[in-house]
């Protein structure tokens, strides 16, 4: 079992490096070179391991925004939306309660789940799709954003720039020491741990392991499939609400127009790879982070524009679903 | 205001929608087969950037089809690779390949970026060549769907691949013609847009089209010649979201751009109360049914 795991890590890193390395060659630059700088713009300094964590913390909680609906084997692609409606929220309570942190996060935390919550009814009451439904949600709460950045909420001050008021210091996260990483982190991880235990221990975990084998069995066990749709879902997109107020209320300090950068699809995409499972999915948040952060320095160092690394991403992404799954097809189709 | 809100609105909501028509017949070609595949995004993406630079390199439109047909294409071999030969996840395997293709679009694409180019000149009452393509695919489409031995074999192939290879059908080479036809489409979509459409690349400019087409493919009840109304339904919305906002409508802008959504989001779940599961290809259901 383990052989078969570090097998599968071996094929999928080395597929990775084949396919960077060819990417990299293509734009015209050395490989190795490039996969140097890569590590170093991510874990190279103090500074550059903070911006590492400070990229994967809305990643692991989107990450773990999936991973509970996907425990009751529900595909929700939402955190996206889910995390620009909680942002949403949140900035709306600090226009509300301006010096109230407290507030700010419930609001996050609400939003997320109220923008969940539809999804999650449509799937209950009409029998739609959630991975669907959750798509065009997304598109909607991003342009919501929009509008409330543009217009009402448009900081008059900022001369064009859309972008709400700033955040008062009482409503800011905390940052963790000198660096750029905000309490979200260890909030996120906690939360985690915290699942983990949920999903491997308690009997909701059983509930839901339960239900996602065969929901058939949900009446005769006096279950409610229902019940539980409502939940992992409402839970699921909390966890992304927070990832959007705590980006807003910290890194950025106002809310801004597509400030996610796709932090709920790489979260969806890290929740897959780890199978649902909590801890492989921090570790991998970390690791997705990192590479991202990398994006950044890269640019300034390397000039090579951001976007390359977007390229590189994807290319991760492809190497670990096709190494991943490779043991499992065995021979012939 | 009511005259000049709704005068022509037929054609631009039909120009509006070709790009989708085009995506969403490629789509529902591929979940024929048995597969959805939400990398249709990102090969509208790299079709998108592909046919607008082989346009404003060569200055002719229709090479710039042919090559957003091609990155299209190109593009979804990766989906068939992961999910046919390694056979991953479905909904995994279109984000990542829905991330390549955003990523790479915008990469090859971050010089063209306000650049502005001819494409194709107007016909009769405002039509477009995009226009005439995307609906003479949909009873081509259909026609072949529904009355060749092909198509035949394809709709066998979604229902129950043990079936159709017992049939003597090899199910994999029938899935992976699915998924490139999906891909060929979906490019000539991006392409529309970035050539015909608005006449411009920019960053993402998709915007969500090609996940929007998975969804319509469940209210077209993947039925090729449904897809017409599907798409209009979309293409409607939006002419008329930006019809309102010249009109100086009261409403923001912003918020007439989430009309479009909203309204396939409505009559996706319209469609899905009424099926309750049912009317899709049998081997969709397995992705399905949980």
């Amino acid at each position: 079992m383990n052989a078969a795991r570090l097998h599968r890590s071996a094929i999928a890193l080395g597929g990775f490096a084949a396919l960077a390395g060819a990417f990299f060659l293509l734009i015209g630059r050395g490989p190795i070179d490039m996969l140097v700088a890569i590590a170093q713009a991510s874990v190279g300094s103090g500074y550059a391991v903070g911006e590492s964590l400070l990229r994967a913390t809305p990643i692991l909680l989107c990450a773990l925004a999936t991973l509970v609906p996907a425990r009751l084997g529900l595909v929700s692609v939402g955190a996206e939306g889910q995390l620009y409606f909680g942002a949403l929220a949140g900035t709306g309570a600090m226009l509300l309660a301006p010096s109230s942190l407290s507030l700010v996060l419930l609001g996050g935390v609400i939003g997320g789940a109220v923008w969940a919550l539809v999804p999650a009814l449509l799937r209950v009451v009409a029998d739609v799709n959630e991975t669907i439904s959750t798509l065009m949600l997304n598109y909607v709460a991003a342009l919501l954003v929009t509008w409330l950045v543009y217009g009402p909420w448009k900081n008059p001050q900022s001369q064009g720039w859309p972008a709400s008021i700033d955040f008062t210091e009482a409503a800011r996260l905390p940052l963790l020491g000198e660096s750029r990483v905000h309490v979200g982190l260890l909030v996120a991880l906690v939360l985690g741990i915290a699942l983990h235990l949920l999903f491997t221990r308690s009997r909701w975990g059983l509930v839901l392991d339960v239900l996602r084998s065969n929901p058939r069995l949900a009446p005769l066990a006096g279950l409610s499939v229902t019940r539980q749709v409502l939940l992992t879902m409402v839970i699921g997109g909390a966890l992304a609400g927070l990832a959007g107020i705590a980006e807003t209320s910290s890194v950025q300090g106002r809310l801004q127009a597509s400030f996610a950068n796709g932090a709920g699809l790489s979260g969806f995409l890290v929740a897959w790879l780890a199978g649902n499972r909590v801890l492989p999915a921090m570790a991998l948040a970390l690791l997705v982070g990192g590479l991202l952060a990398a994006g950044d320095g890269l640019q300034m160092m390397t000039s090579v524009p951001s976007s390359a690394v977007l390229v590189v991403q994807g290319l991760m992404f492809v190497a670990m679903l096709g190494a991943g799954a490779w043991k499992k097809g065995g021979a012939g189709g | 205001m009511a005259d000049t809100l709704l005068q022509g609105l037929p054609v631009s909501a039909l120009r509006s929608a070709a790009p989708l028509l085009l995506v969403l017949l490629g789509e529902c070609l591929t979940q024929r087969v048995g597969r959805i595949n939400l990398g249709v995004e990102g090969q509208m993406l790299v079709g998108a950037v592909a046919g607008y630079g082989v346009t404003a390199v060569s200055g002719q439109p229709w090479l710039g089809m042919v090559a957003g047909a091609a990155a299209g294409a190109l593009l979804s071999a990766v989906y068939a690779l992961l999910t046919v030969a390694a056979r991953a996840d479905q909904f995994a395997s279109g984000l990542a390949v829905l991330m390549l293709g955003f990523g790479v679009s915008a990469y090859a694409g971050s010089g063209l970026v306000g650049l502005r180019i001819e494409g194709f000149a107007l016909g009769a009452g405002g039509t477009t060549p995009t226009l005439w393509l995307a609906v003479a695919l949909v009873p081509l489409i259909g026609l072949w769907l529904y009355g060749t031995r092909t198509g035949l074999v394809w709709r066998a192939v979604g229902e129950s691949p043990p079936a159709a290879s017992a049939a003597g059908i090899t199910p994999w080479k029938v899935i992976v013609a699915g998924i490139a036809a999906g891909g060929v489409l979906s490019g000539l979509g991006g392409a529309a847009l970035s050539i015909d459409h608005t006449r411009t690349w920019a960053e993402g400019m998709t915007a969500g089209r090609g996940l929007i087409a998975v969804g319509l493919v469940i209210v077209a009840r993947w039925n090729p010649w449904l897809t017409l109304p599907a798409a209009l339904l979309f293409g409607l919305a939006e002419a008329l979201s930006l019809r309102l906002q010249a009109g100086g409508s009261a409403v923001p802008a912003h918020l007439l751009h989430t009309l479009p959504y909203l309204a396939s989001l409505v009559v996706f779940a319209v469609t899905c109360a009424r099926l309750k599961g049912g009317g899709g290809p049998e081997a969709l259901r397995a992705v399905f049914a949980r």
